[in-house]
């Protein structure tokens, strides 16, 4: 019955998307007003099936009715109840199907923001929107329809082992989609103004808004992902290149690289066909990230084991690269530009250089990726591609783009005299300084590192004047401290604001990883009951085991006493997870936080009485997680926009471009 | 038209669509095996149940799959139906065999009395023949052709098509 109705509600949304998508398409073409009404209407029902197909599969798993194939596959009795909610994701047709409830949601909200604006694009958009949903109805409704109908089994296997051990893995993926998902969004408006053949400052903001909310979730997805590594796989790592990993990164790279060419758009009027690009490539790299962990093809801790929908997936990319290849080479001259870029020295020559690294960055981290399928392809011979690549390819690049954090800010827009361009660029050198100073106090001799610390100190300097400019120029002209701070920061220019705290939440993360990743120290030792091994500062003594009965796993916990410099501070207990459908338990390593880094404790073997562990000392860990947490509060606050800012936004950049036009 | 648009979109295109295509059958966890194109190492194992010895020279004459597996294995679990059910429609022309490492005969008899069996099942106490076939996980199966030559290794559980797509390779 439940299977039934699941089925029915697929194929309504195959009916309803396809048909919206082709009546969008149809009213753009004719200006049709009752016809945008009516894709809208479809828009919201296509929204309206995927969210009820997704609740009838919630009521099919937590009434356990195993005679639907998803909860028969995934569904257990003897597991919590938030478990079986969350198996929703926990296996391919699931998240699929997930996947197309969020969709729905993204659809329906970007049609209902815009439902009285941009009539000349939103057909279009809602046109390219409803054709993708079209797309993930059609893998519902056959290559990966979870609502089949199966003999009912008394109980079933449970989801996954390792979605079950850690709540990192119940919010991580959720995450993932809102971003890999949400690009839908702005690949729509950006379809739709080479449809439409034009692109005006007005459309830049919904543009800009679509792709800001992604960029927030797959920016906090991607920490989450490492974070989920970090505290779970017990290597004590929270990045290991891996081609899942990369997927994830490869679009965060072209939508933050588009974000900026957004700004350039704006205030000077060019990179529009540029920019349009970014957004097409951001939207085709979650379809590949989506082929990656779908098809099998590769080979990674994160991804679903191998299905039947590669092919489909292929298919629906490689139809998606010729429509937007089709679409740039024919529209992208339409899309003309209304300034120009005077001057390397200048805030647009900077972001000019912004989007040269991050597009290099992403053929680097794609090419990595992809190279071991072409020597496969060609030699038929396996080999992957490891760490040393991508460090050496990223490290210099990561710290290039560093640099431009904190010179691209502090010059001027336009052309500007030398000794303009020299009194912005020269002191932010001295904080630089200081922060190699106080990295040589720490012990830091990694010329990499040290680096680093040089560019993110400027970076830094740049950020934070530029950040407070608003509040220290009124507070000059006399305002309260109160008033300054509403009227400067928070009630205008909330979006620069904002993005300067996303600036700083990045300086933070880049010099967190270099010191992290090189500042590392580790020992593996072997422990039995009584004996200490120490670290740093820090001694551990292992005060034995113990095994604990929990309903869905059996665990094993390891216990240390941790003193620092003979000071008790607290206990560390790493354990094993058995899983009764896992053959190797799932190691749950123990970390210790502090401001100045992590004490990580993983097992590496138990024997009765003695410990193997593996001892590690990470500085600066915490501060990835926290800056990357500031990055998406950045966001958020340069996303909600006031009508007065708008306002004076439309004044400034009319100002701004003035110069460049005359 | 925007030409340089054009034609470096179409380099991207054929170039990734075309290294994507060419793997999808691909299978990653298919890892090659320094054993495949050699004579199977030889073992003689005793079948649980009816106790019988089972040596590799009675795998000759036709193809023959060695499955290595475990009651402790998850993933063995969902291979099994599978290899019954193929076993069952293949069993004239294929020899089964299952090869049992670091288990109790007691927990595979109660194994196959629950799920069911179609072929011999050998138990490898002293785990000298997964070492000799360098077994890395279970299950892992090893395709042999009908003079006893490993043609195919794969790593995993198996569907049907899987097992029919290296018996091919041991049908030539």
């Amino acid at each position: 019955m439940t299977a039934t109705l699941g089925r029915f509600l697929i194929l309504a949304s195959v009916l309803v998307s396809t048909t919206g998508a082709m009546i969008s398409f149809a009213a753009g073409r004719k200006h049709a007003p009752e016809g945008v009404r009516w894709a809208q209407r479809f828009a919201y029902a296509f929204a309206a099936l995927m969210i009820l197909a997704t609740l009838t599969m919630e009521y099919a798993l937590l009434t356990h009715d195993f005679s639907v194939s998803y909860v028969a596959h995934v569904g257990s009795r003897s597991v919590p109840t938030w478990v079986t909610i969350v198996s929703l994701w926990s296996s391919l047709e699931g998240s699929i199907l997930f996947w197309g409830a969020v969709l729905g949601i993204y659809i329906a909200a970007a049609t209902y923001l815009n439902r009285d604006q941009h009539a000349e694009y939103m057909p279009y958009a809602i046109g390219t929107w409803l054709a993708c949903g079209a797309f993930f109805s059609f893998l519902l409704s056959g290559p990966a329809n979870p609502f089949l109908t199966v003999p009912a089994a008394a109980d079933g296997p449970g989801p996954n082992p390792l979605l079950q051990n850690h709540y990192l893995m119940v919010i991580h993926p959720p995450f993932l989609y809102l971003g890999y998902v949400g690009m839908t969004i702005p690949f729509g408006y950006a379809c739709a103004a080479l449809l439409r053949g034009r692109l005006g400052l007005s459309f830049l903001k919904p543009m800009r808004a679509s792709l800001m909310v992604p960029w927030i979730f797959l920016t906090c997805a991607i920490m989450l992902g490492g974070w989920w590594a970090y505290e779970v796989l017990g290597w004590g790592g929270y990045w290991a290149w891996d081609p899942v990993e990369n997927a994830s990164l490869l679009p965060w790279l072209t939508a933050t690289a588009a974000l900026h060419s957004a700004i350039v758009m704006e205030r000077r009027g060019v990179l529009k066909g540029w920019t349009v690009t970014l957004i097409q490539a951001s939207f085709l790299l979650t379809i590949l990230g989506t082929f990656m962990t779908r098809s099998g093809v590769f080979n990674s801790v994160h991804s679903f084991t191998q299905s039947a929908i590669g092919p489909t997936i292929l298919a629906f990319l490689a139809a998606v690269l010729i429509f937007s290849i089709a679409l740039l080479a024919t529209r992208i001259d339409t899309l003309e530009a209304e300034g120009r870029i005077d001057s390397a020295a200048s805030k647009e020559g900077a972001f000019l250089f912004n989007n040269l690294i991050f597009v290099l960055l992403t053929f680097t981290v794609l090419i990595g990726t992809v190279f071991p399928l072409v020597v496969e392809a060609v030699k038929g011979k396996q080999m992957s591609v490891g760490r040393p690549y991508f460090d050496a390819m990223v490290v210099p690049a990561g710290t290039a783009l560093l640099f431009l954090l904190g010179i691209g800010p502090a010059l001027p827009w336009g052309r500007s005299s030398r000794q303009q361009i020299l009194k912005a660029l020269l002191p932010p050198i001295a904080t630089g300084g200081v922060l190699i100073a106080l990295g040589a106090a720490f012990g830091i001799r990694n010329g990499w590192t040290l680096a680093t610390m040089f560019v993110g100190g400027y970076a830094a300097h740049v950020t934070l004047a530029q950040m407070w400019q608003p509040l220290v120029q009124r507070l000059r002209r006399g305002d309260s401290f109160g008033n300054a701070l509403v009227n400067g920061q928070l009630r205008r220019g909330r979006r620069r604001f904002g993005s300067y705290i996303v600036h700083s939440g990045a300086v933070i993360v880049l010099i967190a990883i270099a010191v992290s990743s090189t500042q590392r120290t580790q020992h593996e030792v072997k422990l039995t009951k009584g004996q200490a091994t120490t670290i740093g500062a820090y001694t551990l003594t292992f005060t034995g085991t113990e095994v604990r009965q929990e309903p869905n796993r059996e665990a094993t916990i390891a216990n240390f006493n941790v003193a620092k410099n003979g000071t008790p501070v607290t206990t560390l207990a790493p354990r094993m997870n058995q899983y009764p459908q896992m053959r190797e338990p799932i190691g749950t390593p123990a970390v210790y936080s502090t401001l100045k880094g992590d004490l990580y404790l993983s097992i590496m073997n138990l024997e009765g009485d003695t410990a193997g562990v593996l001892v590690l000392w990470m500085p600066m860990v915490g501060w990835i997680w926290f800056a990357v947490i500031l990055m998406g509060i950045g966001g958020l606050v340069a996303l909600i926009p006031s009508r007065a800012v708008i306002a004076v936004e439309a004044k400034d950049s009319v100002a701004a471009a003035a110069p460049a036009l005359s | 038209m925007n030409r340089i648009v054009l034609i470096s979109g179409i380099v991207i295109f054929a170039a990734l669509v075309g290294v994507l295509f060419l793997n999808l059958g691909h299978d990653p966890s298919a890892i090659d095996s320094p054993l495949v194109g050699k004579p199977a190492p030889s073992f003689a194992l005793k079948a649980v149940g009816t106790g019988e010895t089972i040596d590799v020279a009675r795998l000759r004459g036709k193809p023959a799959i060695i499955n290595f597996w475990a009651t402790w294995c998850g993933p063995c679990y969902l291979e099994h139906p599978v290899l019954v059910q193929n076993a069952r429609v293949l069993g004239n022309q294929v020899q089964f065999v299952g090869v049992v490492f670091n288990d109790t005969e007691q927990k595979i008899q109660a194994f196959l009395a629950d799920r069911g069996s179609a072929y011999p099942t050998l138990l490898d106490e002293s785990g000298k023949t997964a070492i000799a076939y360098g077994v890395g996980g279970v299950p892992e199966t090893f395709f042999l052709d009908r003079n006893g030559k490993i043609v195919a290794k794969y790593t995993g559980p198996m569907s049907t098509e899987d097992i029919q797509k290296n018996l091919a390779k041991a049908m030539k």
